[in-house]
């Protein structure tokens, strides 16, 4: 549309209210000046990108506003070949990941394995939950899982992942644990949707039999009592509402599924620049205000980074990445 | 333009939709065959084969049917229409490949110039509108919508 | 009643001055955001949530100016689908197939004002929908599982020919290229990349916006310039709203079909307003027969997708509200906008947040109200940016949606696929295929093969669940009446042919 000189002043009142923003900074070696969010907006990586962009610059971690870039494409791999090949050695951007994205690496769908980036930390974790509708003949883990290993083909299982995806291999951990053999974990059904409130719906509506998700998502069917939770996989019972959800862990099966969220940066990143981001990641961390944030959108702030984070990721890929090939995800 | 009743005397021979069909049914075949590549380790009750698969069908058939039965089509540009045509996709393509690398700014400023030349404007109008609207795209995009353009190399604009 | 009270407050609060204020200027912004090709209601939404923040707003405020925003750019995406036949948006594409004829005819003003006056009832429909039904609308919609939406898919692109007045083959061939590009991509449900070729940037697929904008923008230009003496696609002369708004009473019928179907539609979490516009459209014009004249500016043709988008767009509030799915994309981003202020929808909402919900009401209502307010000043400044001479105005138009497609995913690929959708677009009309069915099939095409795996994932492999309840046979039932319909109407139509 061709801008009038009347239309203009509207351009001129969007741009007065926009001021303080949107600066575009000078890309020198400052702190933490860009964070790549490697989906569309609105997604848990948009959110990890803009909620923490905007708490570095509300306590004064960083000069200028952090600019958000989302870059889409391929579960994260455009904005991982994009800084691997472009932005290898630049000490001012983050990229937002989680387990999802160590996923994607541990599986051989990102041009590049874990060591291709340098992983600064994590900053929370959302929490792996299997639940059934609350009119299931599924009174507790145990029966589901019996149920499971009986017939494999019997239960019909839901998640927000494809097959070979995080809340899938979440569910087929569980499986393992319950002795279902190796050969017949490929024949549990699966049935990706969009997300965890749209599995627990079909759920409710009796179209799959149990949910395999995040916690975080679906919270609100569970305080409504729609929905009985039969585990979730923490090492030890969540906070408060959630204190009273049993742990998968406490019923016999030692499986744990964290939905973490975190960042990498570029792998030729200075050594000294790579400690002071994650001294920076830290020092927002500590504050009261990012647990506030985390706890308001279904997040338990739990803090790994430097050295102890990239040990995590590495393991984390190995596991999954076993896991695949038993079920044949990768061969 | 896109009025469905054009005068029978724009209508051309039915060239156009064989050559459509036959390059639609190659298409379909060619997606068909490719679809054997699409292969998942884990069993699928539908694997991601089959959709497709289940698309080209009607694809191949509808295509072999406008080959064999060709309907309608407008009537094709001359010489001179195609090279303007084509000088507005290279221009386009060209812009496209040099945003990044030149930066927003120079890039908009030649590609808008030039774009203003091909549709008949004046060296003189095509030179200060291009930079005007340069610039209020930029102030538009970069401040009052937010959204980061791509910077001019080491300078940050 | 009890929900009557708080509707009733939440208009009180909607209607202070200052939220009324707020509302005018987020339907200004909006549309102005919405108008500029391959920007729609995504940009203009998620870029207005911080401001809403930085200006220290109370949650009512926020929700009213955001949603202001969104009301705002979705009017704007039909501004520019009738009056430059460059839809700004998905839902937006079904309103260029009659409001650009119209435009052509000289008619642009009335088509923006019928436009206005069939978006209002549509979505006043949709909120006394919401009203009265919400509960009882959660409990069927969650009987549709994915065999049910697999046949509604099916029901979409069995009406598919009467999506223009081209051939009905050359339609479907379309819908069936658009099937096939939509499978571009890695396949979410097993990771496999398919007719990717090893390109990263088509591990999304196809964008949606890029090709939509490529199809009507690119290839508009590429026509032009084959005849440079013509003038540009719209007539200069846009002419008043006011007519049509008062053609609003004459399409009452019309209206009120097309807001039921998009209602319909919309409750579907699954559908979306894009699938409601069409049907809509499509539905409409098999109702009136060869009382219409579709495809050639009836503006019945505007009237029917207009109330069925935004009666869909309001019918979505409820699975999104009560369920915390979003249907479309555009509830999408009311989602998002909640979440930011710390309302998570849920099946709880309406019970612990009746405030929030029906101030949500309130502000969509107040939004669509300003949008017809506005619609007259609007109209006129639409008509002089027309006037402007066309080596100004193409380049412009193309520049703004390079620029706004690029800005999606900061990928110049991007900006090819663009043009490449721009030179099959230019192919399609050269060849009389209608574009729509291409971005129907590339739209609806992921859920339609998605559902059908969902379904067959359920079952194990057993094709007969798609048939295995009332609803999904009730389904096919109406689209095979609906085909055998079509082809009875055309043979009737090539027997009598004054009937053009």
């Amino acid at each position: 549309m061709a801008i009038s000189p009347r239309s203009l002043h509207t351009v001129a009142a969007a741009a007065l209210l926009g001021l303080g923003l949107s600066v575009s900074t000078p890309s020198q070696a400052l702190p933490i000046s860009e964070c790549i969010a490697p989906a569309d907006p609105g997604g848990g990586w948009d959110f990890t990108c803009r909620s923490v962009g905007k708490l570095l610059y509300d306590l004064d971690l960083v000069d200028n506003p952090v600019k958000v870039v989302n870059m889409p494409g391929g579960v994260g791999a455009v904005a991982f070949s994009n800084v691997a090949g472009k932005r290898a050695d630049d000490s001012d951007l983050i990229v937002a990941t989680s387990t999802v994205g160590i996923t994607q690496i541990a599986q051989g769908r990102y041009p590049g394995g874990v060591d291709t980036m340098r992983w600064l930390g994590m900053l929370g974790t959302d929490v792996g939950v299997v639940l059934v509708d609350d009119d299931s003949p599924y009174q507790s883990l145990d029966g589901l899982l019996e149920a499971m290993v009986d017939d494999p083909s019997s239960v019909v299982m839901a998640g927000s992942s494809g097959v070979g995806g995080w809340d899938h291999i979440r569910a087929l951990m569980l499986a393992e644990a319950a002795g279902l053999p190796d050969d017949q974990i490929g024949s549990v059904r699966w049935v990706q949707f969009d997300g965890g409130g749209p599995a627990v719906t079909q759920m409710m509506g009796g179209h799959v039999d149990a949910v395999s998700t995040d916690l975080g998502e679906i919270a609100g069917f569970i305080k409504s009592g729609d929905v009985r939770v039969l585990a979730v996989l923490a090492d030890k019972p969540l906070a408060p509402p959630f204190e009273d959800l049993p742990t998968a862990v406490s019923q016999g099966y030692d499986v744990t599924g964290y939905n973490w969220r975190g960042f990498y940066t570029g792998g030729e990143v200075s050594d000294a620049d790579y400690r002071s981001m994650v001294d920076t990641l830290k020092t927002l961390y500590d504050s009261p205000e990012w647990k506030q944030v985390a706890e308001r959108n279904g997040l338990v702030p739990l803090w790994r980074g430097g050295d102890e984070f990239n040990a995590f990721v590495r393991d984390t890929a190995d596991k999954v990445e076993s896991i695949s090939r038993e079920i044949g995800v990768i061969q | 333009m896109t009025v469905d009743v054009p005068s029978p005397a724009s209508h051309a021979s039915a060239l156009g939709d064989r050559l459509a069909g036959a390059v639609l049914l190659l298409l379909a075949i060619a997606a068909w065959w490719h679809a054997r590549t699409f292969v998942t380790g884990f069993h699928q009750a539908v694997g991601p084969d089959v959709f497709p698969r289940l698309v080209c069908v009607p694809l191949g058939l509808l295509a072999l049917y406008l080959l064999v039965r060709p309907g309608i089509n407008e009537r094709w540009p001359g010489r001179a229409a195609l090279l303007r045509q084509a000088g507005l996709l290279v221009l386009l393509g060209g812009y496209a490949a040099f945003l990044e690398p030149w930066g927003f700014l120079p890039a908009t400023l030649v590609g808008s110039v030039l774009l203003m030349r091909l549709f008949d404007a004046a060296w003189r109008q095509a030179l200060v509108s291009g930079a005007s609207l340069t610039v209020i795209l930029y102030l538009l995009f970069e401040f009052a919508l937010g959204i980061p353009l791509p910077d001019i190399p080491g300078l940050g604009l | 009643m009890e929900i009557l009270g708080f509707l009733l407050h939440g208009f009180a609060v909607a209607l202070e001055p200052q939220n009324l204020l707020l509302a005018l200027i987020g339907c200004a912004v909006g549309t102005l955001i919405g108008a500029l090709p391959g920007l729609g209601p995504v940009n203009g939404v998620a870029l207005l949530i911080p401001l809403a923040f930085n200006f220290g707003l109370s949650p009512t405020a926020a929700l009213i100016l955001l949603v202001s925003v969104y009301y705002g750019t979705m009017y704007g995406g039909r501004i520019s689908s009738i009056v430059l036949n460059i839809p700004g948006d998905e839902p937006a594409m079904m309103t260029t197939l009659d409001g650009y004829p119209m435009a052509l005819k000289g008619r642009g003003g009335e088509a923006l004002g019928l436009s206005a006056v069939a978006s209002f009832v549509g979505a006043t429909v949709a909120t006394i929908g919401l009203t009265l039904f919400a509960p009882l609308l959660v409990g069927f919609a969650i009987r549709f599982g994915p065999a049910e939406y697999f046949a509604l898919f099916m029901l979409a692109f069995a009406t598919i020919g009467g999506v223009t007045s081209g051939s009905f083959t050359k339609s479907l061939l379309a819908a069936c290229l658009g099937l096939l590009l939509g499978t571009v991509g890695l396949d979410p449900a097993s990771g496999v990349s398919r007719y990717t070729f090893g390109w990263y940037e088509l591990y999304d697929g196809i964008d949606f916006i890029a090709a939509l904008v490529g199809l009507f923008a690119i290839s508009e230009c590429l026509l032009f310039l084959e005849d440079r003496h013509q003038t540009t696609g719209a007539s200069r002369e846009l002419g008043s709203a006011i007519p049509g708004m008062r053609r609003a009473g004459a399409c009452k019928a019309t209206i009120a079909r097309g807001s039921l179907i998009g209602f319909i539609a919309g409750v579907l979490p699954g559908a979306g307003a894009s699938l409601g516009s069409f049907l809509s459209y499509t539905l409409e014009k098999r109702w009136l027969g060869r009382q219409g004249d579709f495809g050639n500016g009836d503006p019945r043709g505007v009237a029917a997708p207009e109330a069925g988008n935004n009666a869909a767009a309001g019918g979505a509030l409820i699975p999104m509200l009560s369920l915390g799915i979003p249907g479309s994309g555009t509830t999408a981003i009311l989602l998002a906008l909640l979440l930011s202020m710390n309302i998570t929808p849920g099946p709880l909402l309406f019970d612990q947040q009746p405030d929030m919900v029906w101030g949500l009401v309130a502000a969509l209502f107040i939004g669509n109200v300003m949008l017809l307010v506005l619609n007259v000043p609007l109209v006129g400044l639409f008509a002089r940016v027309l006037r402007a001479p066309s080596w100004l105005l193409m380049p412009v138009v193309i520049l703004v949606a390079f620029v706004g497609v690029y800005s999606l995913n900061n990928s110049p690929f991007d900006l090819y696929v663009m043009l490449a959708f721009g030179v099959l677009g230019y192919g399609l009309r050269k060849l009389h295929m209608p574009a729509v069915p291409v971005v129907l099939g590339l739209l609806l095409g992921g859920e339609m093969e998605f559902n059908l795996r969902r379904a067959l994932a359920i079952s194990g492999g057993d094709w007969s669940i798609l048939v295995g309840s009332g609803i999904s046979v009730g389904i096919y039932a109406f689209a095979a009446t609906l085909m055998v319909a079509g082809l009875v109407y055309a043979w009737w139509i090539r027997r009598t042919p004054e009937a053009g």
